[in-house]
């Protein structure tokens, strides 16, 4: 039923008068401007409907508008939230991507100094141990050369006693055993 | 052995020596069968192995110089090698030797020789060391080849060396 239907309902309700053609449509005077009784009734009728309806639906529209921005409130709130813990983790993976860069600077400038470090030491230790080696060589060759001096000096002193003893063997008849004791006999005599 | 016992020795080997009436005689038998012992190891082992039976090592001294040395240096050998002092025979003739030329008022001269000197030789060698050394000599000469060549002769501590030994053991450590 339309609203006219429902005032035409009312007007007869009330009493009033109303025209239908056969088909039952509702025939006022004007197509355009309803009659004042009508516009009484259907005003009068449309304040008590809209009255009902702010009594009636106002409250549970105006809670189901309150919920419905709450709800959306609170999709705001944890979208801000998810975007701020978003953040936050960008943030921590900024830092962390900054500190990752500064623990590789840190363990490259350290490794490099241990490698200074180390290629100083080495070069420090070859020195002193070429140092050593030369020392040593030197030593070694002096002690060869004084080792074979011996061993020449022993093997001349060697042969030449060899040699000695038999040019002496050889040379020692019985004329210069006789020699040699007369000798000492006048040596020792002309002693006092 | 103590000297002691060496000197003990010497002086009862001194006494019968003198007692008999030819200490000299027996003093250079001595003497030379000391030297002989000394260069000789057969010898000595011989005269100092307490495995041959005494009676056995007096055969062999008397087998060594019987016929050959007077009676007494065959009996005093004899019993110092039965007494068991064969290893100290040296040294008791050594003593006994100082012993008769102190009797004497002598210095024992020993002298090594590579060969035997003459009678001549030996009497103005003992002549030379009476004059070098200041005190009348009882000569001893002992024959040894490895003084090589001339002499070495010993005056108490002074050492008169003119051996071609010596002469050859300077040039080698001059070498």
């Amino acid at each position: 039923m339309s609203v006219l239907g429902i005032i035409a309902v009312a007007g007869r309700v009330a009493g009033e008068t109303v025209t239908t053609d056969p088909q039952g449509h509702v025939i006022t005077n004007s197509a355009y401007v309803p009659s004042l009784t009508e516009i009484v009734w259907g005003g009068g009728a449309a304040v008590v409907v809209i009255a009902l309806l702010v009594w009636k639906a106002g409250p549970p529209a105006k809670k189901f508008l309150a919920a419905r921005t709450a709800k959306i409130q609170k999709e705001l709130d944890a979208a801000a939230a998810d975007k701020s813990a978003a953040e936050a983790e960008a943030t921590n993976i900024r830092q962390a991507k900054g500190d990752i860069a500064a623990e590789r600077a840190l363990i490259i400038a350290e490794a490099q100094a241990q490698a200074d470090a180390l290629l100083i030491d080495g070069r420090a230790r070859l020195v002193t141990e070429v140092a050593d080696l030369e020392a040593r060589a030197a030593s070694d060759l002096v002690a060869a050369q004084g080792r074979v001096g011996d061993e020449l000096r022993g093997e001349i002193s060697r042969l030449s006693s060899a040699a000695v003893d038999q040019v002496v063997n050889g040379t020692l008849d019985d004329a210069t055993h006789q020699e040699l004791i007369e000798h000492f006999i006048a040596h020792v005599g002309a002693q006092s | 052995m103590s000297d002691n016992r060496i000197d003990g020795y010497a002086r009862a080997l001194f006494e019968v020596a003198r007692a008999e009436g030819n200490i000299d005689e027996v003093e250079d038998e001595l003497f030379r069968f000391a030297r002989s012992y000394e260069s000789s190891d057969a010898l000595r082992n011989a005269l100092t192995d307490e495995k041959i039976p005494a009676a056995k090592r007096q055969a062999i001294v008397e087998d060594l110089l019987g016929g050959k040395a007077t009676s007494t240096t065959t009996q005093l050998v004899s019993m110092v090698v039965g007494s068991g002092r064969g290893r100290d025979l040296p040294a008791i003739v050594d003593k006994l030797v100082a012993r008769a030329s102190s009797s004497k008022n002598l210095e024992v001269a020993e002298v090594r020789t590579a060969v035997p000197l003459t009678d001549d030789q030996q009497t103005r060698l003992a002549a030379a060391l009476v004059n070098a050394t200041g005190k009348q000599v009882n000569l001893k000469v002992v024959v040894d080849p490895s003084v090589i060549g001339g002499l070495v002769a010993t005056v108490g501590d002074t050492v008169i060396d003119g051996s071609v030994r010596t002469r050859i053991d300077q040039l080698k450590s001059r070498l």
